[in-house]
């Protein structure tokens, strides 16, 4: 069945046109294995924000796919992002989440390197190697590449990606909505939710691009009961919005405001005082189609990157087997925000995404009964439908506005899923670059 | 007081305080969720940092701070707003619900501040959901109470450290 017809394998799984995928690729081991080679180790991912890092040797340990990496603040500032992994039996070197270290010293034998990658020692050297290992040559293993856009840090295994720029292409321009909507950018807050979803990773990152469909019947307890996202629909506009495809798999959903009485009216109610006082700044920054009519909600950066802008949250989906996943939340505010309102971010995103999020909670059981639902023999033969707007995506954006980036659809449409399983398949299929259309 | 009237204090405190915690349990065990946030103050804090690994001089950091990010950070309305999420039918979670057993041990006295007295406890829960769903989570509790004529002692400060960095159950859906 895979192999039939002149389609590649994998875009037979994914048949865009019909907006159906075949589920094999939620719970099939051996697409997984191949995730991790052609998709985990050939995009750029992302590892933590610059904030993380405020000092020299401060560093984070975090993943790129299954593999866990340290990202390092070296003397004179530069960073870099290495496999936490020794180069002798490949213990990790690092058992620490994050801190602040010169040298990381591998508890099996003591091999020690520099937070540069270097291996600057090899207990024995000279009576057991007989100075023969070359030291130069046994090095921390370093990413191919690594770079930052306003202070998100990403990095590739993949020494022939396409520059981070060309990678998020209109995404990063959208992306200023959160990083640039200020003076001085954003920041994380200290800590990180961490927790395992037995959930294929697609699941969220799906959830995250375009579900703005699953609002009201996944989170209508919530929103019932105090935590709610978003103002409620106002007669007329209320879900009027956009659901944006910036291209390579990445895309978000915003709401629309005419003007800046309707960017209050949408702002949550505890933020408004702050919303006023911040909007004639980031209009000024960022011009009126991202400075006020766009209210971005939801957004997945390919392949594995989510944020949810209103809230402050950015978060990562590690993948931990076919039938696995660890959610990684963090909490951002602006660099320049008034301590009353990081705290009224920080409660309000802690309360509603993460851990014990009141949405959260209700979308996790959905990802995990998707993903065993994709077990069945006879279940998994069934097509999972993203037809949703198929034919009715918008075909002049710049007729909406002339800044406007990419192609749009309205606020309920799966455009964002089609393009980030269109991305899946591309990635999956061969060794081609990963922005179709340029050369490796 | 005579040293065989401290010590029937502590042992009445110890034993009323106790007790309070088993009735706690049971009401979250058994689902009666309202009854539970009965048992909270006006003025709580319920709190649950995030713990991590350090190493180093980092040693005795782990945990996260107040104005930093954390699993729970409520006070009375949002309990109760939680409560009234639980009793809508479409806390899709928690429907139908999980079967808890809070298991509340090494209760410990601590220090009188005014009205209020520490008590450190530790937990062991487990949790059964669905068909094979299965957690358990393992933490201390380091509250303040209050003694009131009603419900015995009432929740002003609660602060709850789990043991797990990085969270094997699906979400933090329960209460501790």
């Amino acid at each position: 069945m895979l192999d039939q017809g002149k389609s590649s394998h994998f875009d037979h799984l994914v048949a865009l046109e019909k907006g159906e995928i075949n589920r094999a690729i939620f719970s099939d081991p051996d697409i997984y294995q191949r995730e991790l080679k052609q998709i985990f180790a050939r995009c750029w991912l992302f590892l933590g924000h610059r904030s993380q890092l405020p000092n020299e040797n401060d560093f984070i340990a975090t993943y790129m796919g299954e593999d866990p990496v340290i990202v390092t603040r070296q003397p004179g500032g530069k960073i870099g992002a290495f496999l936490n992994m020794c180069r002798h039996r490949g213990n990790r070197v690092c058992r620490a989440d994050s801190g602040n270290q010169r040298t990381f010293t591998c508890p099996f034998h003591g091999w020690t390197y520099g937070n540069n990658g270097e291996l600057k020692v090899v207990p024995g050297h000279t009576q057991v190697y007989h100075e023969e290992l070359d030291m130069e040559a046994h090095g921390l293993i370093p990413v191919a590449r690594i770079d930052d856009y306003k202070g998100m840090i990403f990095a590739t295994f993949d020494k022939n990606a396409p520059a981070l720029d060309e990678y998020l292409g209109d995404m990063a321009w959208y992306l200023d909505m959160a990083l640039d909507r200020r003076e001085g950018g954003i920041e994380f807050l200290p800590g990180v939710h961490k927790w395992r979803i037995k959930c294929n990773w697609k699941f969220p990152v799906d959830n995250f691009a375009g579900d703005s469909y699953h609002g009201p019947v996944s989170h209508g307890s919530a929103w019932e009961s105090g935590f709610e996202g978003m103002p409620r629909r106002k007669k007329g506009y209320g879900y009027e919005g956009f659901q944006i495809n910036a291209g390579n798999g990445h895309g978000f959903g915003a709401r629309w405001a005419e003007n800046e009485k309707q960017v209050y009216e949408m702002a949550l109610p505890e933020f408004l005082d702050y919303e006023k006082a911040r909007f004639p700044e980031t209009r000024a920054r960022l011009g009126d189609l991202r400075g006020m009519h766009l209210s971005p909600m939801h957004c997945s950066i390919f392949p594995n990157f989510s944020m949810l802008w209103q809230s402050g949250n950015m978060r990562v989906w590690h993948p931990r087997g076919v039938g696995e996943t660890e959610g990684w939340s963090w909490c951002f505010v602006d660099q320049k925000a008034s301590p009353e309102h990081r705290d009224l971010v920080r409660i309000h995103d802690l309360q509603r995404h993460g851990t014990s999020g009141t949405w959260e909670q209700d979308d996790v059981d959905n990802w995990v009964q998707s993903t065993m639902s994709s077990r069945g023999y006879v279940g998994r033969q069934v097509m999972q439908n993203l037809s949703m707007g198929i034919n009715h995506e918008i075909e002049d954006p710049k007729s909406i506005h002339p800044d406007m980036r990419g192609r749009i659809a309205g606020f309920q449409n799966e455009i964002n899923q089609r393009s980030l399983y269109g991305q899946w398949a591309h990635m999956m299929d061969g060794n081609g670059p990963a922005v179709p259309g340029t050369n490796a | 007081m005579s040293l065989d009237a401290i010590a029937r204090s502590e042992m009445e405190t110890w034993f009323s305080v106790s007790q309070f915690y088993s009735r706690e349990a049971r009401y979250l065990d058994e689902l009666e969720f309202d009854k539970w946030v009965g048992l909270m103050a006006e003025d709580v804090r319920y709190w649950m940092p995030i713990v991590s690994n350090k190493i180093g001089r980092d040693v005795g950091s782990e945990l996260t701070v107040r104005g930093e990010l954390a699993h729970f950070e409520d006070n009375h309305e949002s309990l109760s707003n939680r409560v009234r999420r639980l009793a809508t039918g479409r806390a899709w979670a928690e429907t139908p619900p999980g079967r808890t057993n809070h298991l509340i041990s090494n209760v410990e006295i601590g220090e009188v501040e005014g009205d209020l007295v520490n008590v450190r406890s530790q937990f062991l829960i487990y949790r059964s959901h669905l068909e094979t769903d299965q957690e358990i989570f393992s933490g201390t509790r380091l509250d303040k109470l209050r003694p009131d004529a009603i419900t015995g002692w009432k929740i002003v400060d609660r602060t709850i450290i789990l043991d797990h960095a990085v969270l094997t159950q699906k979400s933090l859906g329960i209460f501790f």
